[in-house]
């Protein structure tokens, strides 16, 4: 890119120069319109949030941006020139970065080899040289802040924060402008996620651009000077932080007044008798005796909160019978039981919506139909036999009571978007009728709007008596959701709140109690 | 349920297994009548009645092994074994067979289940062993390969057994209005594989394993007894073919059936079954062995010799699965 030197002058001066303009860009795929006219601008220096639900269409600006897709239509300007790049190695080279959401590391090779894996340093005879291959990725890694981690080691040592700075080094240690980071915190505690906008701040301060895609609004509003709200495939706003709200965001995000919608779905009411009891549930992984107690109520949704590695999934997987428990008891209604599969815990009227419902949760290449039918397959078969037919009709009927957005119910569950997604997760375990419901991150990678219909659903359940125990890391979900929040850390209950309790600070003070000890 | 309930559901389960899995049928059963249009017209012999019987008879036993193959390979399995299998299966049912001083009936009757019992267990052994520690099934099934040939050889002493009785060999060279009998057994095993993948809850899972395993273990289905039964169909179909096998030869080799294995592995993955399990259907395997059959029949009617056919089988297998990955592509787009 070559610049006139008294202009690039003029640029630094210049606190709001543009680096990169996109005007009017369209892109179809097939009959979907994915971008329809969109506006974008970024000024240099700045960090700047682009968000909206999912299939919003920021996605495929960045793909067009990053040189994967060709646009129909529109312009993009770099630095006042025609930007239009055919390939992603011509975005790299004109210095383009991308930090995708999934990793593309190499999980059985060194630091230093995946940061140096685009352009391998060689020797004088054409062999790798591994000493300055060691000294770019060591110089890398610094600039990240991650001076403590040797770039001999395996990826696959590091955890998985510390592998997605691993991304951004990789991504950095070439000249960068633009450096993009799509949903960078989505499998980030808080702790990690504040080192993340440090060394954001950081590079910021070096000059690059940062294009921030998330899902969550705090962070757009912790770290963002500006923010461009996506809807359907077109620009809706752009507008620096201190002249928005989150509110506001989240408004042009959704086109209708969302937290309203939400905050209507909390009715308090009447709950039942215990449903579940845990008494000093030890897992292998738990390193203290006292375990884990607590008592879920019929009509009552009991949130666990906590930092990952506190032992909340450990406790759901081992009341389902995934994990075994070292000691301690499970009650149901009172009565001992124990679980050593799923299929008991199934018998017993236990509904376990995990985590990762690509891995664990749906059969993407199956219908909507099969996957519905699932875990209550034998209500729609006869001594083995299928009836194709009540088992469209469950699937019609689950999918109308969830508000499921599809074609038709025999269409694969990998056409849907995450949200819908999720919501024939719960109709897999509503077609069983639990009486219990375990959820593990109910409304990861879901967008805001789903995200409230799913709280609506879980809500109903609730009020029509079902106990539902969910854990979440997004504590403003467990504030909406929840009658009653407990707190792990480290393996360990640090306290209970009641919906009056209710805040933000409280639940990190609880989880946060054993790190200060 | 009465019989309307029970017609209604028969549409709607063909409505069901899908638009997507017609077309690639639909694609395969295109190419082997384009082989049949090719071969007819570059040779007169091809269509001819005995011709027809030949290649139905020439399918048979590669056809039965794959419908079990199917199985396992929609689980995302392989089973390697089936050639040996299908040797030591004869190789006991022809111990069976000719024992002294029995009613014909009764020896056949004997050697039928004897053969049915030694493939089942055999297929019984590669599923418990692989599912249970989670291994494997092409190491698996790699060993009892060796076992079963290995055991064939010994229990016959390296002999091959012959002087069965008449009333079984007439059963392998019969035909009903020209189609081998053993043929008809053939394609009701593909009707009988065909209802159980489509109709039950046992098919159902055998998809569903294929494609997600973890999700079907975690909604509460029992993943280890599924896949025993999957491998245990493809060792029963290993010991029909080997009655199969006798009958036609009307000999019991320890020898048997090497390299057949692959041939119907072959037949799975044209007909358009993922040997990353989850997708595929019986009825593809069908198409599949038939065009292999054509294509073995046709190429030394119109005087390639053996070696090129096998060349050009090889290329078949290489070019359906190139076909398919760019259906797969059109097919998400």
């Amino acid at each position: 890119m070559s610049v006139a030197p008294t202009s690039a002058q003029q640029m630094n001066e210049d606190p709001a120069v543009k680096i990169l303009t996109v005007q009017n860009l369209h892109k179809h795929f097939g009959g979907v319109k994915a971008l329809q006219g969109v506006n974008f601008s970024l000024n240099k220096g700045e960090v700047h949030a682009l968000v909206g639900e999912n299939g919003a269409g920021k996605s495929t600006l960045i793909k067009i941006l990053t040189g994967v897709y060709n646009p129909d239509a529109g312009e993009i300007y770099l630095n006042g020139a025609r930007y239009l790049p055919g390939n992603p190695k011509q975005a790299k080279s004109q210095g383009i970065q991308v930090v995708h959401q999934e990793f593309n590391l190499l999980t059985h090779l060194s630091v230093a080899e995946n940061i140096c894996f685009e352009a391998f340093p060689r020797s004088r005879f054409g062999l790798l040289d591994r000493n300055e291959m060691n000294r770019r990725a060591r110089k890398a890694m610094d600039t990240v802040g991650l001076s403590d981690v040797k770039v001999s080691d395996p990826i696959s040592s590091l955890g998985i924060a510390y592998r997605q700075l691993v991304e951004i080094a990789r991504a950095l240690q070439s000249k960068s402008q633009i450096l993009i980071l799509d949903e960078p915190t989505a499998t980030l505690t808080d702790r990690e996620t504040e080192k993340l906008f440090n060394i954001i701040k950081s590079i910021k301060r070096q000059g690059v651009t940062v294009v921030f895609v998330t899902h969550h609004l705090n962070e757009v509003f912790a770290i963002c000077d500006r923010v461009t709200v996506f809807r359907s495939g077109e620009t809706i706003t752009s507008k620096d932080i201190s002249q928005t709200t989150p509110k506001q965001v989240v408004s042009h995000m959704v086109g209708r007044d969302l937290e309203q919608e939400m905050s209507n779905n909390f009715v308090a009411h009447d709950l039942g008798p215990i449903a579940l009891t845990a008494k000093q549930l030890r897992v292998p992984q738990s390193p203290h005796k006292q375990g884990v107690s607590f008592d879920l109520r019929y009509g009552e949704i009991l949130g666990i909160a906590g930092l990952v590695g506190a032992g909340r999934t450990e406790l759901l997987r081992s009341i389902f019978g995934l994990q075994e428990i070292v000691s301690g008891s499970l009650l149901m209604e009172g009565s001992k039981v124990k679980f050593t599969k799923p299929k008991h815990a199934i018998a017993a009227g236990i509904g376990f919506v995990t985590e990762d419902r690509k891995e664990e949760g749906l059969i993407l290449d199956m219908s909507i139909a099969a996957n519905s039918s699932l875990a209550s397959i034998g209500n729609i078969s006869t001594a083995g036999i299928m009836h194709y037919q009540r088992e469209n009709a469950m699937a019609k009927s689950n999918g109308e009571m969830l508000k499921l957005k599809y074609g038709k119910v025999k269409d694969n569950v990998s056409s849907l978007s995450g949200g819908n997604q999720q919501k024939v997760v719960l109709a897999k375990w509503l077609a069983n009728q639990p009486k219990v419901f375990l959820l593990d991150e109910p409304t990861r990678g879901v967008d805001v709007g789903a995200k409230a219909e799913i709280y609506a659903i879980l809500r109903s359940l609730a009020s029509k008596g079902k106990a539902l125990l969910v854990v979440s890391s997004e504590m403003q979900e467990l504030i909406t959701l929840c009658d009653r929040i407990i707190v792990l850390s480290n393996h360990e209950v640090m306290g209970e709140l009641t919906r009056d309790q209710f805040s933000q600070e409280r639940i990190l003070q609880l989880a946060y109690k054993h790190a200060q000890a | 349920m009465n019989t309307s309930n029970l017609q209604l559901n028969n549409t709607d389960a063909a409505r069901h297994f899908s638009f997507k899995a017609t077309v690639r049928d639909a694609g395969i059963g295109l190419a082997l009548i384009g082989l049949i249009i090719i071969f007819s017209v570059s040779s007169e012999h091809f269509l001819a009645a005995n011709n027809i019987t030949n290649i139905l008879t020439q399918i048979t036993i590669n056809l039965i092994l794959a419908v079990g193959m199917t199985f396992v390979i929609l689980i995302a399995g392989i089973d390697l074994s089936v050639g040996s299998v299908l040797a030591f299966a004869a190789v006991i049912a022809g111990k069976a067979i000719t024992m002294p001083g029995l009613d014909p009936i009764a020896v056949i009757a004997l050697a039928v289940m004897a053969a049915v019992l030694a493939g089942l267990v055999c297929g019984l052994l590669n599923g418990l062993i692989s599912a249970y520690w989670g291994l494997p099934s092409f190491i698996i099934t790699l060993g009892m390969l060796n076992i079963a040939r290995g055991g064939a050889l010994h229990i016959s002493e390296a002999q091959t057994i012959y002087s069965f009785p008449k009333l079984f060999n007439d059963f392998g060279s019969a035909t009903v209005l020209g189609v081998p009998v053993v043929f008809i057994v053939a394609l009701s095993m593909v009707a009988i594989a065909w209802f159980i993948l489509h109709k039950t809850v046992f098919g159902r899972m055998i998809y569903g394993i294929g494609n997600n395993e973890e999700a079907v273990r975690l909604a509460g289905h029992p993943v280890f007894w599924y896949k025993v039964a999957a491998f245990s169909i493809c060792g029963l179909t290993a010991g029909v073919a080997a009655i199969v096998y006798m009958a036609r030869l009307g000999i019991s080799s320890p020898i048997a059936g090497i390299g057949f294995e692959l041939n119907a592995i072959a037949a799975v993955i044209i007909g358009g079954t993922s040997l990353m399990g989850g997708r595929g259907s019986v009825f593809g395997t069908l198409l599949g062995a038939c065009i292999i059959g054509v294509l073995a029949n046709g190429l030394i009617l119109i005087g390639l010799n053996d070696f090129l056919r096998q060349m050009i089988t090889g290329l078949v297998i290489i070019i359906a699965v190139v076909l398919d990955y760019y259906r797969d592509k059109y097919t998400k787009n």
